[in-house]
């Protein structure tokens, strides 16, 4: 689908001009950028260009230097209890899982409505299992993290972020920690999320979900992004050096369908 | 209540060789106990199963008595079993090490144990002989996570040659309450005590704490 | 050398009132070591500015000074300076503790600094607050991952009893060396005092162990 098609829908995240620095290195240097409701944008480029730096931005989990970033029409806010209202609309998963150890997938998942959400435990418990469903995990409701595989673990993650049914989802390299047995798993659930209209913004390394499930791709390079538009032009007719650069270093050949 | 601190002063020749006692028994436990638990840890990891059992028993056992029972044990069972009358000092001396060689067999059997054998067998693939790859490759990554291990033993054993003094060995803690009997300086002379092991014992602890961030090992 | 037993075996309520105390004594200084190094750890963490250098000083002192330095001040020097007289069990629990608690303070905050940081960022980004994240998300692990440090400092504060001796409590320790002095027959009764201690020691370390392994994929992340 077009952006045409799909600017039609709100606006959920502006970045304008995002700044963010370390120390004395600049890890964002101005960054514009636009997520629309009901699209998939995906962050590609190397590592250490910044991707992972504007997800972890996005949330709050790290705060901004420089610019501005919109949430749903208003500003991230800077006081800590407003900001995690906000962080209630959004989800995120991460490379490395980060699932609750001492918790079973179900309590896992059920643990953002019953402690954030204040949902009484049936409540929470039954959504927990909806999701679960949904990812296509009911059967290991009682397992613990320790026995399930990355790509299961990952799928829990997910659906521990949706149960707290989030306005867009942030996806920071999801399957970089997986076997590539397991990698697909977890791409089909983020596919069928796309499908379903939810607003997604991921860093990825996987290009061949970028071209088929994003509907903009924005490419880093050195705190920047270099260029951006649909997944025709950037992986069949980038327009700028680093693009092809990149690109080719990937041994992207193209994509035979 | 009145407080004579002058009575420290006093007796400083007495507490200085008490005190050089005391990091002398240190010094002298640990020079036999890091070679005595190479030799126990090599057996654990290396010996036939007997051995290994009886380095294993040797190791439980030490590790799990206190070693004030195991001081006054070694001064009345090792004149009879040894047939010597041994000074207080090698008593004390003895229990110290045998103690100790039981802690640090344990330290170097986890530190050479953690060593991935992928990497024992990395080196091999190159074409290392065994004793080379151990050398060359496990060893030096063991020493990095025992060190601090030995160095956390050592301060550890500093403190407990106090110890001894249940069987007159005239190191620090026994002089000073010697000093105390005799003068019946006791809040003085045990503060002294005190204050000389914290004067000590402190900068030795800010070492290993110097030596744990240094060698900290990231997996 | 004969070894007679019957030393031990006439003795027996003796020394069994002496198990009796080691094991009080034991449970007493270790719960409330647990108690207080807990408040020790939470002011380090949370405190005014400073209590931070004065935890730390605390903690380094009671690592640099002798566990018998700290007993022996405590009965002797500590009634003289106060003017109360302590019981030589009450002296005990009071310096046992106050050696135990800085370890175990030690152990509270790299329990808690243990846990990956990772849990703290997705439990933010899953919008719960600093405290919830403590208490649901942190604390469980690092209770975990300090079992086995936790189990050590056990088996520790239990040797650490036998030191009461020196200030006369009638502890397995002390009952030992009143019999042994009165029978004249000290291999026996200090071989069974080894016994004793053994028979302790060894299913505490091996218990924790065993707890620990089957609860350590609970505090992994």
């Amino acid at each position: 689908m077009s952006r045409r098609a799909k600017e039609s829908g709100a606006t959920i995240i502006r970045y304008r001009g995002v700044v963010k620095r370390y120390g004395a290195f600049e890890a964002l240097s101005g960054i514009d950028l636009d997520v629309h409701a009901g699209e998939v944008v995906c962050l590609i480029g190397p590592s250490g260009s910044g991707k992972s730096t504007l997800l972890r931005c996005t949330n709050a989990l790290e705060t901004i230097d420089g610019g501005a970033i919109e949430f749903e029409g208003a500003r991230l806010p800077r006081d800590e209890r407003a900001l995690r209202e906000v962080r209630r609309r959004m989800g995120m998963v991460f490379q490395s899982f980060e699932l609750f150890p001492h918790l079973t997938a179900l309590h896992n998942v059920a643990e953002g409505p019953r402690t954030v959400l204040r949902a009484r435990r049936a409540e929470a418990e039954d959504r927990a299992r909806a999701m679960l469903a949904k990812v296509g995990l009911s059967d290991k409701a009682t397992n613990y993290p320790a026995a399930l595989s990355g790509g299961q673990q990952q799928r829990v993650a997910i659906a521990r972020a949706l149960a707290m049914e989030p306005d867009v989802m942030l996806f920071d390299e999801p399957t970089s920690a997986l076997d590539p047995e397991t990698i697909g798993e977890v791409l089909s659930v983020m596919k069928a999320l796309a499908d379903e209209g939810m607003t997604m913004v991921v860093v990825t390394h996987e290009m061949t979900f970028a071209r088929r499930v994003g509907d903009w791709v924005a490419v880093f390079d050195a705190g920047r992004i270099v260029e951006q538009g649909p997944p025709r032009q950037i992986f069949d007719a980038p327009t700028t050096e680093r693009t092809r650069d990149f690109l080719s270093h990937l041994g992207w050949q193209g994509e035979t369908l | 209540m009145n407080f004579d601190w002058s009575v420290v002063g006093a007796h400083r020749d007495a507490l200085a060789a008490a005190t050089g006692t005391t990091v002398l028994l240190t010094v002298a436990t640990m020079a036999i106990a890091v070679p005595c638990g190479i030799v126990v840890a090599s057996l654990r990891l290396y010996a036939w199963a007997p051995l290994r059992a009886i380095a294993t028993a040797y190791v439980e056992l030490f590790r799990n008595l206190p070693l004030i029972l195991l001081v006054y044990w070694a001064f009345y069972v090792l004149p009879i079993a040894t047939d010597l009358g041994l000074p207080p000092f090698a008593t004390g001396l003895a229990a110290l090490a045998l103690n100790v060689t039981a802690y640090n067999a344990e330290t170097f059997r986890a530190g050479i144990g953690s060593i991935r054998r992928g990497q024992l067998e990395a080196a091999m693939a190159l074409g290392m002989s065994r004793a080379q790859a151990v050398r060359r490759i496990v060893l030096p990554q063991a020493v990095r996570r025992i060190l601090p291990v030995l160095a956390s033993t050592w301060v550890s054993l500093f403190k407990d040659t106090s110890l001894v003094s249940v069987i007159a060995v005239t190191e620090l803690a026994y002089v000073a309450m010697q000093i105390r009997a005799q003068t019946f300086r006791v809040l003085e002379m045990l503060t002294a005590m005190a204050a000389i092991y914290w004067l000590l014992g402190y900068p030795q602890a800010k070492l290993v704490d110097w030596i744990q961030r240094r060698y900290a090992v990231t997996e | 050398m004969n070894f007679d037993l019957s030393v031990i075996t006439d003795h027996w309520r003796f020394l069994a009132y002496g198990i009796g105390v080691t094991i009080a004594l034991a449970a007493a200084s270790g719960a409330a070591s647990l108690a207080l190094g807990f408040v020790v750890a939470l002011a380090r963490l949370f405190g005014p500015r400073w209590a931070k250098p004065a935890v730390v000083l605390y903690i380094d002192s009671m690592r640099a000074v002798p566990v018998l330095v700290v007993l022996v001040w405590t009965f002797f020097a500590l009634p003289i300076l106060t003017g109360l007289t302590m019981l030589p069990f009450v002296a005990a629990l009071i310096g046992l503790t106050a050696h135990l608690a800085a370890y175990a303070a030690e152990i509270y905050r790299a329990g808690v600094e243990s846990v990956r940081p990772g849990q703290t960022r997705a439990s933010l980004a899953l919008g719960m607050s600093r405290t919830q994240i403590l208490r649901r998300i942190v604390m469980p692990q690092a209770l975990v991952r300090m079992l086995p440090a936790f189990g050590s400092l056990l088996s520790v504060t239990i040797k650490d009893t036998a030191i009461a001796s020196v200030i006369a409590v009638p502890e397995i320790m002390r009952q030992s060396e009143t019999l042994a002095g009165q029978s004249f027959q000290p291999i026996e009764v200090y071989s069974f005092a080894m016994l004793v201690y053994f028979l302790i020691l060894f299913p505490v370390t091996r218990g924790v162990d065993r707890i620990y392994r089957r609860v350590a994929h609970l505090g992994r992340s």
